[in-house]
C-alpha cells in the first residue's frame, strides 16, 4: 500500500525553480505520468520522492507520513532508466536474482521468482546468457524485470522506452500497463512522449517550467485542455490552434479569422464557450482529425485554405494548409488524395471545438462546467 | 536588406546533384557495414535512408561525404566518378546529430564560419547569414552562444550552418532525433519546407519510421548493410516487399498471423484461429506462410455480423490515444493490435469480435519473408 502525497513542492537550482508549488496526489496502486518538455522539471519532481534530491521548500509523504527523513534506500522504491543499469558481465538469471539475494531469500524463492519474471518479460529462454549480449529490447525487458522482481511498493520509471525503435516501443507501452496491473504498484513514469503517457497512465500530471498545468485522466486532458500549453502538447499531430475575434454581426455571433474566413456559430456548446469569453481576442482550438476537407466554398462553418504540404506517415495523411498566417494541419486517411497548391474549403466540427483566452492561454470554460 | 538578401535566395546558380551508388562494399574488419549497395538519389530530391542503428545508413552518408572509402564500387555526384576525390572536393553540406556547434561562438559566427574558413568577402558573408536566418526564422538568436539557446534554436543554428554555403547537396544524420517529441514533429515540417525552398537534393538519415514517411519524397529502408526496398512512403506502406519492411513501417506495427497457403487453391489458413482467406493474385508460394494485417485494417463488434470475416477475441488492454484508440486483443495466445477511430469503450476481458478488411491484408511467405499476395477475400462456404 503506498500512496504519494507531494506537497507544496518547490526546488531551486540557484535562481532556477525547477519545481514550483507542486501539490499532486498519487493514490495506492494508480499509474500516473509526469509528461513534459525537457527542463520541465518532471525528473526533478521523481528524485525528490525517490530521496535522491531534497525539496527546498514542501514535503513528501508516503501513506500519510512525511519521508523527508528516510534515506533514498528505504523508501521502498524500484527504478527503470532510460540507460538499463544491469550488471552487463552477469547472467539474465543473476540480474534477476541479485535484488533478491541482497535481500537474503531462500534460494528456492528466488528461483521461482526469478522464472516468473522471466516468463513475464519473455526471457526465459536468455536466462543464462551474458546481459552484455542481450539486444536493446531485451536489455531494457531485463532492467524492468530486475526492478519489479522485488516488488517495491513504489516504481519510478524514467524514459525506459525511449532507447526502442517504434515497433516494440508499442509492444512495451501494453507489456508494461499489463505488469503494472499484475503486480499491483505504483508506479511513476517520466517522460516528455505524450503517446506513452496517454496509452499507459491512469491519470497525467502535465508539468511545464516546473509548474503543474493540469492533472486528469488521459482523455479528459485530451477532451478538455485546461490551458494552451497542455492543448498543443497533448495529441499528433498536435491541435491547430488559431487567433480569432469574436464579433456579433446582425445579431449571429461569429468568429473572424481575418482572410481565411468566418465562421458563424451555431453549435449550443460552443455559443455557450463564447458568452463566456472574457475578450474578443481568442484562439480558436480544433484537433487535426475534428476537421473536413472539401473542394467547394460557401459552408457556413468553414474556411478557405491552400495545401502547402502533405504527410504520408502510413494509417494516416496529414494535409498542412495555409491562408496568410494561418496554418492548420487536417489528419486524413491513408491514400487520401491531395497535392500541394490546392485550394480547399475546412470544414469545423463545432460540437468539439474550444476557446482559449488569447491573454492568458486558459481555456473558455462553458456554463456547464 | 531584406529584399536584396531575398534576391539572393533566386540567382544561386547551381549544379545538377544527382548523387549514385553503384555496387558500393565496405567493411569494417570483419564486419560488412555495406552489401553491394546500389542506389541513386535524384537531383532536387529529399531521400530518406532508414532502418535500426547499426543498419549502414551513415555509412552511406561518410562514403558520399569521402570520410570513408569504399572497397569496392563507384560514387558519383553529378555524374560524376568522385570515389578517389578527398571530402574538401565534393563539395556536400553535411549535418550531424550532434550538431557540433562552437560553444564559444554566437551564432552568427557559427553561421558564418563555413564562409569565413573559405576566406569568402565579408560582405557576401553577412548577406548569406542574414538570408539563411531568414530562411530558418533565427535572425533574433544571431547574437547568443549556443548553451543560451533551446535545442530546437540550437538544431536550426546547425542546420543554418550548412546552407550559408551552396553546396551540390545537403547530407544530414539524424538531424532530429535528439529532440522532444513535440519538437520533432514541428522541425520536420520545417526541414520540408527548407528543402522545397532551397530546391537542393537533400539525403536524410533516421530510424523514426514516422519522421522518414513524413519528410522523404522517397525512402530507402536498409537492414544489415542492404537495400530492402526504395520507393515512396505510400508504396512501401501499401506494397511493403517483404516482412521487413512492413514492420519497420507503421506504429503500431502490422500483425501478422502464422497459417498455411496453398497457391493452387489461393486458400490461406490461419494454424491457430478460425480464419481462412482466399486470394487470386499470388503467384507463388505453399506451405507455411504469414498473414500481415495492419492495426487499422481492423476493427472490434460485438455483435458477429453476416457477411465481414471475423474472429472471436477477448480484449487484453486498451490504450485510447485522443484521435485514435489502440486496442490490444487476445486470440489463444496470440496478441493483435487494432486501431480504432476516436475513443470507444471497452472492459479487459470483454469478448468481442475482431473483423479483418482482407482486401488491405498481405500474405508473406515465411521462409523467404518475401510479399506473395495483397488483397484477400473471405471464402465463400455454402
Amino acid at each position: 500500500m503506498a500512496a504519494i502525497d507531494l506537497i507544496n513542492l518547490t526546488k531551486l537550482f540557484g535562481f532556477v525553480k525547477a519545481v514550483n508549488d507542486l501539490t499532486l496526489t498519487i493514490n495506492d496502486k494508480e499509474f500516473v505520468a509526469l509528461l513534459g518538455p525537457s527542463g520541465c522539471g518532471k525528473t526533478t519532481t521523481m528524485n525528490i520522492i525517490s530521496g535522491i534530491e531534497q525539496p527546498t521548500a514542501g514535503s513528501v509523504c508516503f501513506n500519510g507520513k512525511d519521508v523527508a527523513h528516510v534515506p533514498p534506500g528505504r523508501r521502498g522504491i524500484g527504478f527503470v532508466f532510460q540507460n538499463y543499469a544491469i550488471f552487463t558481465h552477469m547472467t539474465v538469471r543473476a540480474n534477476l536474482a541479485f535484488g533478491l539475494e541482497i535481500r537474503r531469500e531462500e534460494s528456492v524463492t528466488i528461483a521461482r521468482k526469478v522464472a516468473e519474471m522471466a516468463a513475464l518479460m519473455r526471457l526465459s529462454d536468455r536466462l543464462d546468457r551474458a546481459a552484455g549480449r542481450l539486444n536493446v529490447n531485451e536489455m531494457q525487458r531485463l532492467a524492468i524485470g530486475r526492478s519489479a522482481i522485488v516488488r517495491p511498493e513504489i516504481f519510478l520509471l524514467d524514459e525506459p522506452l525511449s532507447n526502442l525503435d517504434a515497433a516494440f516501443r508499442a509492444e512495451m507501452r501494453t507489456e508494461l500497463k499489463h505488469l503494472q496491473r499484475e503486480i499491483q504498484q505504483t508506479m511513476i513514469y517520466v517522460t516528455h512522449d505524450q503517446i506513452e503517457a496517454m496509452s499507459m497512465a491512469d491519470r497525467i500530471a502535465v508539468i511545464n517550467l516546473g509548474v503543474l498545468q493540469q492533472y486528469a485522466s488521459p482523455i479528459e486532458i485530451y477532451n478538455n485542455p485546461a490551458n494552451l500549453f497542455v492543448a498543443k502538447f497533448i495529441g499528433s499531430p498536435s491541435m491547430n490552434l488559431l487567433n480569432c475575434r469574436l464579433v456579433t454581426d446582425g445579431g449571429a455571433t461569429k468568429l473572424d479569422f481575418g482572410m481565411a474566413g468566418r465562421i458563424i456559430i451555431t453549435d449550443p456548446k460552443l455559443l455557450a464557450q463564447s458568452r463566456m469569453a472574457q475578450r474578443q481576442d481568442l484562439v480558436f482550438g480544433t484537433r487535426p482529425e475534428q476537421l473536413e476537407l472539401r473542394s467547394d466554398d460557401g459552408h457556413a462553418s468553414s474556411l478557405r485554405m491552400t495545401t502547402t504540404f502533405v504527410e504520408r506517415i502510413g494509417a494516416r495523411t496529414i494535409v498542412h494548409l495555409e491562408h496568410g498566417d494561418l496554418a492548420l494541419k487536417v489528419a486524413e486517411k491513408n491514400g487520401y488524395g491531395a497535392e500541394r497548391g490546392e485550394a480547399r474549403s475546412i470544414i469545423v466540427s463545432q460540437a468539439e471545438a474550444l476557446l482559449f483566452d488569447a491573454e492568458n492561454g486558459r481555456r473558455v470554460q462553458d456554463e456547464g462546467a | 536588406m531584406t529584399l536584396k538578401t531575398a534576391g539572393v535566395c533566386k540567382t544561386r546558380v547551381r549544379d545538377l546533384a544527382k548523387l549514385e551508388l553503384i555496387s558500393v562494399n565496405k567493411r569494417f574488419g570483419r564486419t560488412t557495414a555495406i552489401d553491394n549497395v546500389s542506389l541513386v538519389v535524384e537531383d532536387n530530391e529529399l531521400f530518406c535512408l532508414f532502418g535500426p542503428p547499426g543498419c549502414g545508413k551513415s555509412t552511406i552518408l561518410r562514403l558520399f561525404l569521402g570520410l570513408e572509402a569504399p572497397d569496392s564500387g563507384q560514387i558519383r555526384i553529378g555524374g560524376r566518378d568522385v570515389t578517389q576525390l578527398p571530402p574538401a572536393d565534393r563539395d556536400l553540406a553535411m549535418v550531424f546529430q550532434n550538431l557540433a556547434l562552437f560553444p564559444h561562438m554566437s551564432a552568427r559566427e557559427n553561421l558564418a564560419f563555413p564562409l569565413v574558413s573559405r576566406r569568402a568577402d565579408p560582405k557576401h558573408v553577412s548577406a548569406m547569414v542574414a538570408q539563411v536566418a531568414e530562411t530558418l526564422h533565427i535572425g533574433h538568436l544571431l547574437d547568443k552562444f549556443p548553451a543560451h539557446l533551446s535545442g530546437g534554436e540550437r538544431q536550426r543554428v546547425a542546420i543554418g550552418r550548412a546552407l550559408v554555403r551552396n553546396p551540390k547537396a545537403y547530407l544530414m544524420d539524424e538531424p532530429i532525433s535528439a529532440l522532444d517529441a513535440r519538437l520533432r514533429e514541428e522541425m520536420r515540417v520545417e526541414l520540408n519546407r527548407l528543402q522545397r525552398q532551397l530546391n537542393h537534393t537533400f539525403v536524410h538519415v533516421t530510424h523514426d519510421q514516422e519522421e522518414a514517411m513524413a519528410v522523404a519524397d522517397r525512402l530507402c529502408v536498409m537492414r544489415d548493410g542492404r537495400v530492402e526496398q526504395i520507393g515512396t512512403s505510400l508504396e512501401l506502406y501499401n506494397a511493403p516487399q517483404n516482412r521487413y519492411v512492413a514492420r519497420q513501417l507503421g506504429s503500431p506495427p502490422i500483425n501478422f498471423i502464422s497459417g498455411n497457403f496453398d497457391v493452387s487453391s489461393g486458400v490461406f489458413e490461419a494454424s491457430e484461429m478460425a480464419l481462412a482467406a482466399v486470394t487470386g493474385k499470388a503467384n507463388a508460394g505453399r506451405g507455411a506462410a504469414w498473414l500481415g494485417v495492419r492495426p487499422e485494417d481492423l476493427s472490434i463488434v460485438r455483435d458477429k455480423s453476416a457477411g465481414a470475416v471475423s474472429v472471436p477475441a477477448a480484449i487484453y488492454e486498451v490504450e485510447p490515444l485522443g484521435a485514435i484508440t489502440i486496442v490490444d486483443v487476445k486470440i489463444g495466445e496470440q496478441i493483435l493490435k487494432a486501431q480504432l477511430p476516436g475513443q470507444p469503450k471497452f472492459s479487459e476481458g470483454e469478448y468481442v469480435n475482431l473483423c479483418f478488411d482482407l482486401r488491405k491484408c498481405h500474405l508473406f511467405d515465411s521462409d523467404t519473408e518475401r510479399r506473395l499476395a495483397t488483397g484477400l477475400d473471405a471464402i465463400n462456404r455454402n
